[in-house]
């Protein structure tokens, strides 16, 4: 409470995003999270309660800091071929959306909170692209951002898997 | 090895066994209100545990009983790392409680779904 943390919660916080984001949820320890971080394991349970603590955290800062950016950006776009452009342009590898789609792959089906913060994301991704001008959305409602989130996964696929470091 | 249980608005961790006599304690009982939350950690042995007072400890053995480091009490029952589970608490004797339970990540479902529950 009144006693300083010792540590930049934000930092840590954004660096955990990074980690989840290549690595899913299970496969990172409390061991990786230490020794990424560069908090002391007593520090990360006293500050974030347990690792789902710290995920949830870091879920929210993606939402805040990446998601929402980009899908504010989406919104200001022409149509759907230059939303879909900087969608996977943002942050230079399109990583702006892989928290979420790890989140809803991985965590939100286990996880109602989780699922609640994914679905949030994604019906405002679905606004942001009806409100883009040009042709009509194809098919049903969602399709375009179910199409932006299979581009992202396939690019994922392509790129190198580059971690975090 | 310890059995962790929900009981209503209560979270049970019954110490089983010999280590019953180690940790100098057979059962926890914390009002869920006051568990923040819980996490498999089989690296958590390799930390510092403290002082203890009362229990016992024999390196690489058995980690049994309240131990004391940086203002803290923690409450150890762990005899095997890989199952160890890591419960943090709020506003009760001990901070947290690290015990070895059968099922590790059935146990942090459990508890999760306890405290999160909508």
């Amino acid at each position: 409470m009144g006693r300083p943390r010792g540590f930049d919660e934000t930092e840590v916080v954004r660096a955990a995003a990074a980690l989840f984001a290549h690595r899913a949820y299970d496969g990172v320890s409390i061991d990786d999270l230490v020794a990424h971080l560069g908090v002391h394991r007593n520090s990360l349970y006293k500050t974030f309660g347990s690792k789902r603590g710290l995920y949830m955290a870091a879920l929210r800062w993606h939402v805040e800091n990446q998601a929402r950016p980009l899908i504010a950006a989406i919104g200001e776009a022409r149509d759907f071929a230059e939303a879909a452009h900087r969608a996977l342009a943002v942050h230079g590898d399109g990583s702006a959306l892989d928290l979420l789609l790890m989140a809803a792959v991985e965590r939100a089906p286990a996880d109602p909170e989780v699922a609640a913060e994914v679905t949030a994301v994604l019906d405002a991704l679905d606004e942001a692209l009806a409100a883009d001008d040009g042709a009509p959305a194809p098919g049903p409602a969602g399709t375009l951002t179910s199409a932006l989130l299979g581009l992202r996964l396939r690019a994922r696929t392509t790129s190198s898997g580059a971690g975090p470091e | 090895m310890a059995r962790v249980q929900i009981d209503g608005d209560t979270l049970v961790v019954v110490i089983e066994g010999l280590d019953k006599l180690w940790a100098l304690k057979s059962r926890l009982t914390i009002p869920l209100s006051n568990v923040r939350g819980a996490t498999h950690d089989p690296g958590v042995i390799m930390e510092s545990k403290g002082v203890r007072a009362p229990g016992t400890h024999v390196p690489g053995v058995i980690t049994a009983g309240s131990f004391h480091l940086d203002g803290e009490r923690v409450f150890w029952d762990v005899q095997n790392p890989a199952k160890a589970v890591v419960i943090e608490l709020a506003d009760e004797r001990y901070a947290r409680l690290v015990v070895q339970v059968d099922d590790p990540r059935a146990t942090v479902a459990l508890i999760e779904g306890a405290v999160f529950r909508a």
